[in-house]
């Protein structure tokens, strides 16, 4: 198998045990403000979530609260021009897009779609909603998605919110499986984007 | 292949595990000692003679049970009877009837046929052969294989190779994810290759197509793998094996061959089934396209775009064309999307789309007006859009 992105490995085949004192997994405290991926991008959970030591981008994060298969949150802080939203694992020969100059906020559930399709190798992708939103003080697009990945019968569910600043990227998405799963953690995950700042 | 690709690795998988080396050995010694005696005339009746063509037969159907179940499968029931019809008309009728045909959606350019006689078409393949003719050689080189039983041969070969090890590599995500990665351990033979090649284009000589059209099948793969490679300014992969294109290269040798061919069997001139193909994948082709689009790869795409304009730029193809320059989006790729998404509108095109991308471009001109009243237009014909709470925003309407 392809050297893959680390995130999308553990999307698509993992579902990695998450109890803080296994290495690599660390608690984060609910009700504290907490920042994320390495830059100005601050949340306050309202639930005790994991944090991966591993990060799939510099400027990336994952979160879970009982496995990535199970429910994951991935944050991306400060993307700029010419970036990417995951590691670029392939870029001879499935490259992904990069984040380009004078996007705007419709823009964002593009990008984050190609991205997705390429690193996950679907198809079966699809942006099922898009509304105006806030990140904090700013403003910022909230939308909502559906995959599969390719041979697998299983359905995934989730939603992001994305906001540019003088052209720099903050994204917050939450994915699950669709049945059981996105339900059940949705308002944790919804708690992290509505106390998201930059 | 990507069927006959997992079932290798099950069955080598599991001989490893239960047999001792010695056993394995001695086996394959025994295979090597007696060359495979097929029946060839009567493929679909074939039965599996000892217990590994069982188990191949076996994780074979188990495959195909998970691909049945698959969302990727396109069960639309116009396009499938449009696909077998070409089918049955290269192989016949008796023979067709007990193919299993899956159309499954993925951009890749690819069709293989697994040993138990189900077939897989990409839809990447549907949206590269340009026609009837085309989609024909394609099934019939597939086909060919399948008659041939070099699935099978190649089974039987690898057990005497003992080149098991390989296969072990494979994580069996999927059916279909599986198939890249067996691409590039798992090839037939170039003699394989050549009398799927000449078989194929027999059978679309005997059903009356123009047999030109197969070589043209590579050539403008090659063409589409050029158009990448200038845009991403790397080395074109036309002439290197591995990747996709593992188990079946493009090569130079292969479209003069095919040409050759095509000299002495030329089948009918001029039939090349344009017209009943532009019908039945009318429909899909913005769908595949799509697909295609957010591949991001833009030289392959625009390649693909422009050969589909060949009998005119319709308002779809001026519409995806903005897209796929309005996503880039460097430098004059803005103004020229703008310009094609008009285009779009004047030659008469009714998709919604095409408001909601020319009105996205002339913000980012800075032409708001202009910009807005694209966005109200958009949503007024497409009240129901997924984005219509964005679009209204910023269309400077109140929600
Ligand atoms: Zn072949």
């Amino acid at each position: 198998m392809k050297k893959r992105n680390l995130l999308l490995a553990a999307l698509v085949l993992a579902s990695l045990p998450a109890a803080p004192a296994l290495a690599g997994w660390k608690l984060v405290p609910h009700a504290k403000p907490i920042a994320v991926a390495k830059g100005t991008l601050t949340v306050t959970p309202d639930a005790d979530w994991n944090r991966w030591s591993v990060r799939p981008i510099k400027k990336g994060e994952v979160w879970t609260l009982d496995g990535t298969g199970l429910n994951e949150v991935y944050f991306v802080s400060g993307l700029i021009v010419g970036e990417t939203l995951y590691r670029d694992a392939d870029k001879k020969n499935r490259p992904l897009p990069t984040l380009t100059k004078g996007m705007t906020l419709t823009d964002i559930p593009e990008f984050f779609e190609s991205s997705n399709r390429i690193a996950l190798n679907t198809s079966l992708f699809t942006v099922t909603g898009v509304e105006p939103a806030k990140m904090g003080e700013r403003d910022a697009v909230k939308f909502n998605y559906e995959y599969a990945v390719e041979g697998s019968p299983l359905k995934r569910r989730g939603m992001a919110i994305g906001s540019l600043s003088g052209g720099v990227l903050y994204l917050i998405s939450y994915t699950a499986p669709a049945t059981h799963f996105y339900e059940q953690n949705r308002a944790k995950a919804e708690a992290i984007m509505a106390s998201a700042h930059y | 292949m990507a069927l006959l690709a997992r079932s290798l690795r099950i069955v080598l998988a599991a001989l490893l595990v239960i047999q001792p080396v010695l056993v394995e050995t001695a086996r394959a010694q025994e295979a090597a000692a007696q060359p495979a005696a097929l029946p060839v005339a009567e493929e679909e009746t074939y039965k599996p003679v000892d217990k590994d063509e069982r188990g191949l037969w076996m994780d074979t159907e188990e495959g195909e049970r998970q691909l049945k179940a698959s969302q990727q499968v396109i069960r639309d029931p116009a396009l499938n009877a449009y696909v077998r019809k070409v089918l049955c008309n290269l192989v016949g009728q008796g023979k067709c009837t007990s193919i299993r045909l899956y159309i499954v959606r993925t951009p890749d350019f690819n069709a293989s046929m697994a040993v138990n006689g189900a077939m897989v078409v990409y839809s990447g393949l549907l949206l590269r052969t340009q026609n009837e003719a085309q989609l024909a050689a394609v099934l019939g080189h597939e086909y060919t294989h399948f008659a041939g039983h070099h699935g099978l041969r190649m089974f039987r070969q690898v057990k005497e190779k003992s080149a098991a090890a390989a296969w072990l590599a494979f994580t069996g995500i999927g059916l279909i994810a599986s198939f890249s990665m067996a691409a590039s351990l798992f090839s037939y033979s170039r003699d394989m290759e050549r009398e799927a090649d000449s078989g194929g284009l027999a059978l679309m000589a005997a059903a009356g197509y123009d047999t030109r059209e197969a070589s043209k099948v590579w050539e403008q793969l090659r063409a589409e793998m050029d158009a990448t490679a200038a845009v991403r300014n790397t080395k074109s992969r036309k002439d290197k094996n591995g990747g996709i294109f593992a188990t079946h290269p493009p090569t130079a040798e292969r479209v003069t061959n095919l040409a050759q061919m095509a000299t002495a069997n030329p089948g009918v001139a001029g039939a090349t089934g344009l017209d009943s193909y532009s019908a039945a994948m009318g429909h899909w082709w913005p769908v595949f396209f799509d697909d295609q689009l957010k591949r991001n790869d833009l030289g392959a795409s625009d390649y693909l775009l422009a050969a589909l304009a060949q009998q005119g730029w319709s308002p779809w193809l001026l519409y995806a064309r903005g897209e796929l320059y309005r996503r880039r989006a460097l430098g004059n790729d803005i103004a020229d999307a703008e310009k094609f998404y008009s285009q779009g509108i004047e030659a008469g095109g009714e998709l919604p789309e095409l408001w909601r991308g020319r009105g996205l471009a002339r913000l980012k001109l800075e032409r708001p007006e202009d910009g807005k009243t694209d966005l109200n237009e958009y949503l007024r014909r497409s009240p129901d859009a997924v984005d219509k709470a964005m679009i209204a925003m910023m269309a400077g309407e109140t929600r």
